[in-house]
């Protein structure tokens, strides 16, 4: 005996089991499945037949859920534009904030002589070309599809990069005796420059990946 | 039988000029376009919520869930201000198209 509410619950078990989304877009197209059985029913059809064609005219699950997944690309790309504009400006506005203080001799740079200027400005510069230059090579880096693993890498770095501040100003900063300006200009080197090739190296590999969805998922 | 690229690529400028006349639901809509093409752009029906989803994240229509007079939940969209604009904009270049071969047929009757 044909049994209708349990077919729909099995409909909607393969419709999940493709990664259909509930409650939406899985209670929508279930509205849709219900409408066209409503329909159909008027029809001289059993009711399992009219089940079956009205199951076949919604389509199958998993070509559903690849337009889904081209839908949530593009949202994700989208998303990923305005994380990379801010990325930007921060890079940008932390790299000419750091230039001023430095020529206009601010703060603890008033100590500065002119040649620790120089290196810090030189620092600096590394700081944003390594971060920018990850950006604009995203096409030498890997494209690799899994956010989970992009996100591994990225916390890794972070990890790696916080290990080596702690390692520097724990260890290796005590061991030594500094002046204002020397100590500012290995700040420059040591902790503000590797941040550029952690900032690179994220911003790299996410670009790889979010050029590649766009091209494929829209 | 029409070609699916040109279904698919029909489907956002129909959706927008549906729901230009005003608010409408996913089965609604694929029954009218069934009835205004006399059953020749038959869409898969599941297709269309990907597309109406896409368009609701691109902000060119906004979705309200509501119970039908039946007091079936349905989800009802309607068009934005940008969805109008996208409309004009597809109006204007299909009419082009349209205009395109209309000329270049009537050249092979003259």
């Amino acid at each position: 005996m044909f049994d209708l509410e349990q077919s729909i619950a099995d409909w909607r078990t393969q419709m999940l089991a493709a990664g259909i989304k509930t409650p939406v877009p899985l209670e929508e197209l279930e509205i849709h499945l219900r409408e066209e059985i409503e329909r159909r029913t008027k029809l001289e059809l059993s009711e399992q037949e009219i089940f079956n064609s009205a199951v076949q005219k919604i389509g199958r699950a998993h070509m559903i859920q690849n337009e889904f997944k081209k839908v949530e690309a593009t949202q994700e790309y989208r998303n990923w534009k305005l994380v990379e504009n801010l990325f930007a400006v921060v890079t940008s506005l932390l790299s000419l904030l750091l230039c001023g203080m430095v020529i206009f001799k601010m703060g603890s740079f008033s100590e500065a002589t002119s040649g620790q200027q120089t290196s810090s400005l030189v620092g600096i510069g590394a700081f944003a070309l390594l971060a920018w230059g990850g950006r604009l090579s995203f096409r030498i880096f890997p494209v690799i599809r899994a956010r989970q693993i992009r996100d591994a890498i990225c916390i890794s770095g972070g990890v790696l990069l916080m290990l080596w501040w702690m390692a520097f100003v724990h260890i290796i900063l005590p061991r030594h005796d500094f002046t204002t300006g020397q100590l500012l200009v290995t700040i420059l080197w040591v902790m503000i420059a590797p941040c550029g090739i952690f900032l690179g190296l994220s911003w790299g590999i996410e670009a790889a990946a979010q050029k590649k969805v766009a091209m494929t998922g829209s | 039988m029409i070609r699916k690229e040109l279904v698919a690529a029909s489907a956002e400028p129909l959706i927008l000029s549906l729901l230009a006349k005003g608010e409408s639901y996913g089965y609604a809509i694929i029954q009218e376009v069934k009835a205004r093409s006399d059953g020749k752009l038959n869409w898969t029906d599941g297709m269309l919520y990907p597309v109406l989803h896409r368009m609701e994240h691109r902000g060119l229509i906004k979705a309200r869930w509501a119970e039908s007079e039946t007091g079936r939940k349905r989800k009802y969209y309607s068009l934005k201000k940008d969805g109008k604009t996208a409309m004009a904009k597809h109006h204007e270049q299909w009419s082009l198209v349209h205009s395109v071969l209309a000329g270049l047929k009537k050249e092979q009757y003259v």
